[in-house]
Order: C-alpha cells, then sequence, then structure tokens
C-alpha cells in the first residue's frame, strides 16, 4: 500500500481503491421517532480527510443523520463508530466529533473570544494556553478585531465564522457541519464555501457537511450522498452523481434535467433505441446498456447537453423539430423553452458567448433540437 | 375601527373630546395604568404621607389637620417629631432589619427550592408542562389565609407532623416549630413559591436548546452546562423571582401574626399594632412611609441592573 501525501482528500480517493479502513462507519442505522421513520437503514463509509455532503431536499433527514453522529440522538438500530472506536452508548461530551450549528448556537452571554475558549476550558486547559490557542483560530478566520465582541453585535457571515472557530479550536477527529453556510446571502456564500475548503485542507480534519444546496455539495465536497425520505440513494463523487444519477430522483433532484418516459425497442450490445410517446421517433443510445426488449425506463437529458439549431444537424439520429415558446435571459446563459410536435416542452440552455447576438434564436421559430448518442443517460429506476 | 368611530355621533364626539385632550389611540392606552396609579397608588400614598406628619390626637380622625386657616392667615404645621420617633425607639429599626433578613433569606431558600422546580417544568414534554404550571398556580384558588392557618394544623405539638414523628418513634416529646422563626420563614416560602417559579419557568422555557446541545457538543458536563450556560442566562429570573418574594415578605403581617412568636417583630404587626391596639395613625404612616423607602432602593437597584444586562 503507498502512504498518501498529507494532502487530504483532493488528491487521495481511498473509496475507490477501498484498501483503506474507513474514518466514519455508520452501520444499517435507523431512527424513528414514535411511528415515523427519519432515517431508514443508512449505511455508510465516510474516509479520513474527507469533506463529505449529506444533501437532500428538507425534512429528509440529513440533520437526524448528523446528530446521531454528535450523540444528540440514539440510533433506534445500528451501529456507528467513529476511528474504530464504538460510539455505542457515549455521552456528545465523550465523543471526538464536534458540530457547527444551523443556528450557530453561539452563547449569547459571551465575548467571542470566550465563546471559541469554551470547549478548551472544559477540558481542563489552562487559561493562558487556551487563550494563545485562540488567538491562532481568530487569525484562521479573520476575527482578531473581534475578540471582544458579543454574538449580537456581529453580522450574519462574522457569526458564522466565530461558530466555525468554536467548532474547530479542539481539532476535533470529526467536524459535523449543518447548514454552515445556510444563513448566508449567495455571495458571502460562494466566498465562504472556498474559505470553509482551504480551512478542511488546511487542518486536514474530517468534515461531514449537511446542506440542501446542490450547488454548495458539488463545490464543497469529495463525495455527496443524496438522500430522500430518510434513505441514502446514491453515493458518488460529484461529477459522477451529476452526469451518471442513479434513478430518477437524484437525476432530478441535482440539476435541472428533461426526463422522457419510454421502452426499449432495440436491445443490442452496443446500441439501444427507447420509444417514447413524447417524441416521434425513437432515441437512440450509442452504448449497451443491461435492459430487456420492451421493458420500461427513463431517459433523462440535461439542457446544457442538448444544441439548438436553425437547420436540421446532419449526421446526427436523435434530432426532433420544435418551435421556441420563450427565452429566459441569465446572464450567463439563456433557458430556451421549446415544443416538440407531440406538445412535450423541454427546456435547453446556451451559452451566451457573445454580448450581442444579433443572430440568435428567438421566440417562435421552428428550431431542431438534437443532441448526441451518449449525452443522455438511461436510467431504470 | 377609525369608519365605525367616524360613524357613530356620541363616539366621534368623544374622540373628538379626546383629540382636544391631547389623548390619541396610544395616548389613551397608557392613560389607563396612569389613572389607575393616580387613582389607587398615588392619591392614597399621598394622605398617607400628610397623616405621617401630623400630630396624633383623640379625636375622629385620630389627627390633627395639618392644614389650618382662620380666615386670613394659613398656617401648616408639619410634625416631623413621628419620623423621629422611629429612630428614638430601638423596636421600629429592629423591627425593620428583622423583617429585612427574614425577607431576604426566604426569598433565597424559596428561589433555591423554586429553580429546580421551574427547570423540570421548563424541560417537560408539552401536556406535562401545562398539568405542572396548573398544580404551581392552583394554591391561589384557596384562601391564602386558609392556607397560612392549615400551617397551624400541621406544626402545633400536637399536629400532623408532631403526630406522624411521634408515631414513627423518631421523637417522644412534640418538636416546638409553631409560633419560631421557623414557621415564619416556612409560611413565607410555602406561600411565596409561586412567584418564585412563574418568572423563572419563563425565562427558563425560553432558553434555547441548542445551546445546551452546543455546551455538551464542546466537552461541557450536564453540571459545567448548568454552570457555566443556563445559570448565567437565567439571572435576570432569578433576580424577578427573587424580588416577587422579597418584596411583599417585608411587609408580611398574617403570616408572623398566626405562625410566629410573640417576639417575631416584623414591620407588618409593628404598624398593625400602631394602627389598630395604639390608634396612632401619624406614627403608623411615618412607618408606612418609610417601608415604602426601605422597599424603593432594592427595585431601584433591580431596575439598573435588568437594563443593564438587557443592552449590553
Ligand atoms: N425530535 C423529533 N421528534 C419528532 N420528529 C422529528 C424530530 N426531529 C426530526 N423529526 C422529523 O424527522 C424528519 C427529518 O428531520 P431532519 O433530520 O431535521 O430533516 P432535514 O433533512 O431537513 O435536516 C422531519 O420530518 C422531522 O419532522
Ligand atoms: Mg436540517
Amino acid at each position: 500500500m503507498e502512504t498518501a501525501p498529507l494532502q487530504g482528500a483532493a488528491t487521495t480517493k481511498p473509496w475507490r481503491e477501498g484498501t483503506e479502513e474507513p474514518f466514519v462507519r455508520i452501520g444499517r442505522v435507523t431512527k424513528k421517532f414514535g411511528d415515523f421513520t427519519a432515517v431508514n437503514d443508512v449505511s455508510l463509509d465516510i474516509y479520513k480527510g474527507e469533506l463529505f455532503c449529506l444533501l437532500g431536499g428538507s425534512g429528509c433527514g440529513k440533520s437526524t443523520l448528523l446528530r446521531m453522529l454528535a450523540g444528540f440522538e440514539r440510533p433506534t438500530e445500528g451501529t456507528i463508530s467513529i476511528d474504530g472506536q464504538d460510539m455505542g452508548q457515549l455521552a456528545p461530551y465523550d465523543r471526538p466529533t464536534n458540530m457547527m450549528f444551523q443556528s450557530y448556537a453561539l452563547f449569547p452571554h459571551m465575548s467571542v473570544e470566550k465563546n471559541i475558549a469554551y470547549g478548551l476550558l472544559r477540558d481542563g486547559m489552562k487559561k493562558p494556553e487556551a487563550m494563545e490557542k485562540v488567538a491562532d483560530m481568530l487569525r484562521l478566520v479573520q476575527l482578531e478585531k473581534f475578540a471582544a465582541r458579543r454574538p449580537d453585535q456581529l453580522s450574519g457571515g462574522q457569526r458564522q465564522r466565530v461558530a466555525l472557530a468554536r467548532s474547530l479550536i479542539k481539532r476535533p477527529k470529526l467536524l459535523l457541519l449543518d447548514e454552515p453556510l445556510g444563513a448566508l446571502d449567495k455571495k458571502l456564500r460562494e466566498e465562504t464555501q472556498f474559505e470553509l475548503v482551504n480551512i478542511q485542507e488546511t487542518l486536514g480534519i474530517t468534515f461531514i457537511v449537511v446542506t440542501h444546496d446542490q450547488e454548495e455539495a458539488m463545490t464543497l465536497s469529495t463525495r455527496i450522498g443524496v438522500m430522500d425520505a430518510g434513505e441514502i440513494v446514491q453515493v458518488d463523487e460529484p461529477p459522477a452523481i451529476y452526469e451518471h444519477p442513479a434513478s430518477r430522483f437524484v437525476a432530478d433532484f441535482i440539476g435541472s434535467v428533461n426526463m422522457f418516459e419510454g421502452h426499449v425497442t432495440d436491445d443490442e450490445p452496443d446500441y439501444i433505441r427507447i420509444s417514447s410517446r413524447d417524441l416521434g421517433q425513437d432515441i437512440h443510445v450509442g452504448h449497451g446498456v443491461s435492459c430487456s426488449m420492451g421493458q420500461r425506463l427513463w431517459f433523462a437529458m440535461r439542457p446544457e447537453k442538448m444544441r439548438l439549431t436553425r437547420e436540421k444537424p446532419e449526421g446526427v439520429i436523435n434530432a426532433f423539430p420544435a418551435t421556441v415558446q420563450d427565452v429566459a435571459y441569465m446572464g450567463n446563459l439563456s433557458v430556451y423553452r421549446v415544443k416538440l410536435r407531440g406538445g412535450r416542452v423541454l427546456s435547453a440552455t446556451r451559452a451566451n458567448l457573445t454580448r450581442h447576438e444579433e443572430d440568435g434564436i428567438s421566440w417562435d421559430e421552428e428550431v431542431w433540437v438534437s443532441w448526441g448518442d451518449t449525452a443522455g443517460v438511461v436510467l431504470t429506476q | 375601527m377609525t369608519g365605525v368611530i367616524d360613524r357613530v355621533a356620541p363616539l366621534r364626539w368623544t374622540a373628538r373630546g379626546l383629540k382636544w385632550l391631547g389623548l390619541d389611540g396610544r395616548g389613551l392606552v397608557v392613560a389607563v395604568p396612569v389613572l389607575w396609579l393616580l387613582v389607587f397608588f398615588l392619591i392614597p400614598f399621598l394622605v398617607v404621607a400628610k397623616i405621617s406628619v401630623s400630630e396624633a390626637a383623640i379625636a375622629l380622625p385620630p389627627y390633627l389637620p395639618i392644614f389650618d386657616w382662620d380666615g386670613i392667615v394659613a398656617t401648616i404645621t408639619l410634625n416631623l417629631g413621628n419620623y423621629g420617633y422611629l429612630f428614638e425607639d430601638p423596636l421600629y429599626l429592629r423591627a425593620y432589619m428583622f423583617s429585612i433578613r427574614v425577607a431576604f433569606v426566604s426569598a433565597c431558600i424559596a428561589i433555591l427550592v423554586a429553580y429546580p422546580m421551574a427547570l423540570f417544568i421548563a424541560r417537560s414534554p408539552e401536556p406535562r408542562r401545562s398539568v405542572l404550571l396548573m398544580l404551581v398556580i392552583l394554591p391561589f384558588w384557596t384562601s391564602f389565609l386558609l392556607r397560612v392557618y392549615a400551617w397551624q394544623g400541621f406544626l402545633r405539638s400536637n399536629g400532623v407532623i408532631n403526630n406522624f414523628l411521634m408515631w414513627t418513634g423518631l421523637i417522644d416529646q412534640p418538636l416546638v416549630m409553631l409560633q419560631t422563626d421557623f414557621a415564619v420563614y416556612l409560611g413565607i416560602v410555602y406561600t411565596y413559591l409561586p412567584f418564585a417559579i412563574l418568572p423563572l419557568y419563563a425565562n427558563l422555557v425560553r432558553l434555547d436548546g441548542a445551546l445546551l446541545e452546543a455546551s455538551a457538543d464542546l466537552g461541557a458536563r450536564p453540571w459545567a452546562t448548568f454552570v457555566h450556560v443556563t445559570l448565567p442566562l437565567s439571572l435576570s429570573g432569578v433576580l424577578a423571582g427573587f424580588m416577587l418574594v422579597f418584596v411583599p415578605a417585608i411587609g408580611e403581617f398574617v403570616i408572623p401574626e398566626l405562625l410566629g412568636g410573640p417576639d417575631t417583630l416584623m414591620i407588618g404587626r409593628v404598624l398593625w399594632s400602631e394602627f389598630f391596639s395604639n390608634r396612632d395613625w401619624p406614627v403608623a404612616s411615618a412607618v408606612a412611609v418609610a417601608m415604602l423607602v426601605v422597599l424603593v432602593v432594592p427595585i431601584m437597584l433591580l431596575r439598573t441592573v435588568q437594563s443593564r444586562s438587557e443592552d449590553g
């Protein structure tokens, strides 16, 4: 086995090799609140140095899973171990984890400095030593000037950094972050995303981040676990989640997608054909798919992978005539709503490459929608 | 709202009249409590203050008017001797000091008892919480006098407690509990406990549970969390509960009268005997005014502490 450089997960991908022991093992964990199952039979392995994102809609059980790792909730069934140690009945204060709360949960009666020092002092560290560490941490999160302020005298972004600093000061083996950027406005959120990744790589601490924002998950994470109704439906690296979604739910949840329902009319080793009622002709998929003749399946097509042209493109099998219904200018790109002959409306995007596109496709034009034969994803569930 | 007032003539006239007096909607809302305080607090207080500087007499009412007008010259006679008298006779000073001590100790005990109860209620799940709160308020449904009287039945030498202890064989002589300072403390703590619990509960129930989780997450055991998070954040509730016991306990009359001994000299009892036994209204009034001054000091203290904890 090769020893990985101490660089965090950005360069090594232990989940691909499967040689390294997972750092966090979640084994068939279920959490019930009365009759309601908030987390359902979740198994997950997370490796040292990862920045793992739990992604899912509101109420799908992300926070509950995170809270079980922190020790605030006990699993109804299943086991959790961190760094080889079974968490079992361990109380939060005995766990090697720290959490950054969605509401930040800063102590309102303490200064920034005291908030950050809290964890060290509770562990019995002497005050001068603790304050030295706090000063270092304040530098890391660029809050030196605000050490004496109280939380209610800070902006949202500053509070967020205090919460981060407080949860990092004890150098936990595992940091749990519940919607860490949720309360920030868009611009600040984007800046902070990169800061978060930087800090994570500098300290080499394993992060588990809960978010409902798919862009955030894409930007931050080494891997994403997509959750739906208490279950993990797919775990993969961000590009794989986007380009190879495992199910209709994932394809739909991550980014936008045009979904066609159809059945297999031709099943060859190197291509298949799918017939869909929405389209006047079969879809040609240029690779083999494990399916059977006549099987019902779905074809997912991302808007940016479709081409819009006035002329019928040469040598492309998947080309369909349509009418432009609507164009939405978004700045960096334009979203076209086009109506197929059968009545189905698709959305397609085009990058706005020039500032004035005199010749651009516009409302009510007759166009051809087309895509390459490997541009879409065939989904069987 | 305005529509109705505009359409109905009497309302319109009233509104106009009030506006002429400089009272709009907001003014009215403030005017009601101001009027209340004026009629039921300030005016009686002025009457008492007036009596306290007049001279006692065998008459009806038993004091001389301070205001005299013989048709030509108006004379005002202020008799400050009543206040001087409070300092001359050590009885009054002793009664004040003893009242403050009893009220202070009772308030401290009440807070110590009320805090865990309030915390328990605040942390209870919803249906149980309402029931517990009801139970706290339940004693108010019977007369305060009856409840204090009932304590006599418990504390007497042949009362419930002594009978029980003798029956178990723990003691063979009845304990003297009634007519002691102990009984007074017990009575005050018992009577005023809800006033300590309620503000503490109101404070503790608002405490954000995430703060407790954050504290535990950062390595604090339950006791450390209590000392460093729960307690400091509930100090204003502690103070409010303390004051709500301390202030009325100073002037308490019924409890020392019914449960205390003859030498349990609290200022409320002194006031009573001055007023009804001695019929010396001026001195009784002076005692009352002086008591108010004694009370105003801690209340002002509370206000400054509270406003400081609110803005900084
Ligand atoms: N303490 C609780 N008691 C009952 N239901 C809960 C509790 N905590 C969470 N739930 C429920 O579990 C589900 C998942 O909650 P949560 O994990 O907070 O979702 P999210 O993915 O938005 O973070 C929600 O439907 C929520 O109502
Ligand atoms: Mg959540």
